[in-house]
């Protein structure tokens, strides 16, 4: 729990553990960055607005050497706020003040691999440049290892699954975040381009990961 | 323009009798030379002729040539009647002695030339110097001066003194002001001074001159000069120099201007989003603090003490964001993120939004076929249909039917929310968008701040759209935006 405003943290405290978290509290971003690393935590609430390193830094920082979700709190509520946290690399965003009920879903969601079971889809993808396996959850591009957030992960893994169909927004915020989402297409635009950043050997012409305009998106392996 | 290198100089009387007295002190000190060696000292020709020789040197040097010249004629006679045999005779007895004074007289004139000539080069140079000096420290102190007004006042009196000229004026066409300097001079007149022109005016004989200042083709204004005047190429110069030095003075200013007005942006920007953090921090405790406890089961009299308290936090809450958005609406702050969209999107999320509170009424949806896309930022006019679509539910009986309708017509799209409440009379129309204004009838009845039209009617017209109501008491009222039909090419 990354925040600078001790009530703040002191109340997250009280509620996580009561709902059986343990909770790690940091004061600042550097002061994250030490004890992220000491500690690998398995999810990060973190403050947006932080004096020192601010919260958008230290997600950047954290995602450059983990995979742990990330869930950004901020008492701005715009698009742009939001898109930028979430190119930061953060999982979620919620705005203050929130109620409790729904950062714990939303924790949950973050916590919780995408519903989809192995068995729904192919256990691996193969290209002349794409590999994908998702029992080991390692993926080659051109030979090289490219690392994914568990959500971007399961993003690929709920397109790969539906292959060659255009899924819709909803359906594919409500796989990989959780029932509770479905408004977030923001979410979408971010992760998506991050995917075709990693796996599309022209992120600007994506081959693998494809727009079906007003619909969704739509996984083609041909 | 016209006229010569030279500097303008009047002939004034002192001056014509000057001359005449040199005219007559040239031969008079050739003579004086000749009685000397024939009175005082006998000397062979030779000596008196280079003696006569250096004196008309000198006089060419110093005075001219004619005196050169008049001296020159003078020192052959006398030498002649003086020093030549026959003496005392004007008569040339040896032919070789014609050849001499020839030779002399040739001698003299020429070498008073040279000397002239060199003189006049001396003259000129030195002339040059001043003027490639005054050029200097004037382009130094130009481009020394702070803002165009002042670069502008400092320039005519830094003319004044380095060129030495008498009067200087300047009009700058920027601000149509005009600076002047030195004794007012009727030569130089406004209408003189504002006129548009390709071509400098200079009059050598009444020494005045004035110089259009340009800068890349663009007239930037008029200098105006009296008194003795620099040569062309230094009017140039000096008009060259003060364009530069205007111009120069413009941008710094205008850099400046846009740098202050930056930073007060970024403070501005910068004090909104600190207010917006200092008053959502505590309240996002008390929030997470008051929901953490409903979560858990509670006596129903706690849970409606607990309850109030999350409801009274959410008001705050809207409070706070409503003070905080009139404040960035009125400071120009609010960032639209505008995109083609379409007005039906907008509508039926709103709908959906609200369909908690609408559940008792009958909403009908009017959409004109082939709606084209707004050019709008989507979260911003869902706020402001949520409002008057909140104002509709608050002020008209329960259960009555709302209308929403939305038509194009002439680049624009209109977006209307009908309801049949108790209407809105003609005075309180007037005022309905006004910040904290609440109609009497509803004051102390139902809850509001009255921001929230005023919210809407800034939203809109960030967008270049219009808000308006039109009401008749007892049937209802009619609230209405227009939004710019989106004009770019779609892009998914």
């Amino acid at each position: 729990m990354v925040d600078d405003d001790p009530q703040i943290r002191r109340v997250m405290r009280a509620t996580l553990v009561g709902h059986k978290y343990e909770v790690t509290e940091a004061r600042n971003g550097e002061d994250a960055l030490t004890r992220i690393s000491a500690e690998i935590p398995d999810l990060v609430l973190l403050d947006m607005n932080m004096p020192g390193i601010g919260g958008l830094e230290t997600c950047q920082h954290l995602r450059s050497g983990s995979d742990v979700p990330i869930i950004i709190l901020s008492v701005r509520n715009s698009e742009k706020d939001k898109v930028a946290a979430l190119d930061a690399g953060a999982d979620d965003y919620i705005t203050k003040p929130f109620g409790m009920e729904e950062l714990l879903a939303r924790i949950r969601a973050a916590l919780r691999r995408a519903p989809t079971s192995p068995e729904s889809g192919p256990h691996t993808v193969s290209t002349a440049d794409l590999e994908i396996d998702f029992d080991t959850r390692r993926i080659h591009v051109k030979g090289k290892e490219r690392r994914l957030t568990p959500k971007e992960f399961d993003l690929l893994r709920y397109l790969v699954s539906q292959a060659g169909k255009p899924v819709p927004h909803r359906e594919l915020l409500q796989a990989v975040w959780g029932p509770d989402y479905g408004d977030e297409p923001e979410y979408l635009r971010v992760f998506i381009n991050q995917l075709r950043k990693k796996i599309e050997p022209n992120p600007a012409k994506p081959k693998y990961i494809l727009t079906e305009p007003w619909v969704g998106y739509r996984f083609s392996a041909t | 323009m016209g006229g010569g290198l030279q500097p303008a100089r009047g002939i004034s009387p002192a001056s014509l009798v000057r001359r005449a007295l040199r005219l007559l002190a040239a031969p008079a000190l050739v003579g004086l030379v000749i009685a000397f060696y024939f009175r005082v000292v006998s000397a062979n020709n030779t000596t008196v002729a280079l003696t006569l020789l250096l004196v008309i040197f000198g006089i060419s040097t110093g005075w001219g040539l004619l005196e050169a010249t008049v001296a020159s004629f003078v020192a052959v006679l006398g030498f002649n009647y003086y020093f030549l045999p026959p003496i005392g005779s004007f008569e040339v007895q040896d032919p070789q002695n014609w050849v001499a004074l020839t030779a002399f007289l040739v001698t003299a004139v020429m070498a008073s030339q040279l000397s002239v000539r060199a003189k006049r080069r001396t003259l000129e140079a030195v002339e040059r110097r001043r003027e490639v000096e005054g050029l200097y420290a004037l382009s130094q102190s130009l481009l020394l001066s702070g803002s165009a007004r002042t670069a502008s006042q400092d320039l005519v009196s830094r003319v004044v003194r380095i060129l030495g000229v008498t009067t200087a004026a300047f009009h700058t066409r920027l601000t149509h002001e005009t600076f002047r300097w030195g004794p007012d001079d009727p030569l130089i007149s406004d209408e003189q001074l504002q006129a548009d022109r390709d071509e400098a005016l200079v009059d050598r004989s009444q020494g005045v001159a004035i110089v259009p200042v340009r800068l890349g083709g663009q007239a930037l204004g008029n200098l105006g000069l009296t008194g003795p005047l620099p040569s062309d190429e230094v009017l140039n110069a000096v008009a060259y120099l003060v364009a530069i030095g205007i111009e120069r003075a413009r941008t710094l200013e205008e850099a400046s201007r846009a740098e202050a007005a930056r930073q007060s942006e970024v403070l501005k920007s910068a004090l909104l989003d600190a207010l917006a953090h200092d008053f959502k921090t505590p309240l996002t405790s008390i929030k997470a603090a008051v929901t953490s406890l409903l979560g858990h089961p509670r006596a129903d009299a706690e849970r409606e003490l607990m309850t109030i308290i999350d409801e009274e936090a959410d008001r705050l809450n809207r409070l706070v964001a409503e003070v905080l958005e009139m404040v960035r609406i009125e400071a120009g702050k609010l960032h639209l993120e505008k995109r083609p969209q379409d007005v039906s999107e907008i509508i039926g999320s709103t709908l959906a939004e609200l369909k908690p509170v609408l559940h008792d009424r009958p909403v009908e949806v009017r959409l004109q076929d082939g709606l084209p896309a707004a050019d709008a930022d989507f979260d911003f006019v869902q706020q402001v249909l949520r409002q008057l679509l909140d104002n509709a539910l608050k002020y008209s009986p329960p259960g009555s039917p709302l209308t929403i309708s939305a038509r194009a017509g002439e680049g624009r799209i209109v977006v209307s929310v009908v309801d049949r409440g108790s209407g809105i009379d003609e005075q309180e129309q007037l005022r309905i968008f006004d910040k904290f204004f609440r109609a009497r009838e509803h004051r102390f009845r139902v809850p509001g701040t009255g921001m929230g039209l005023a919210i809407a009617k800034g939203i809109v017209e960030a967008h270049g759209g219009r808000i308006w109501v039109t009401s008749e008491p007892g049937q209802g009222s009619v609230f209405s935006f227009s939004l710019p039909v989106f004009r770019g090419e779609m892009v998914l």
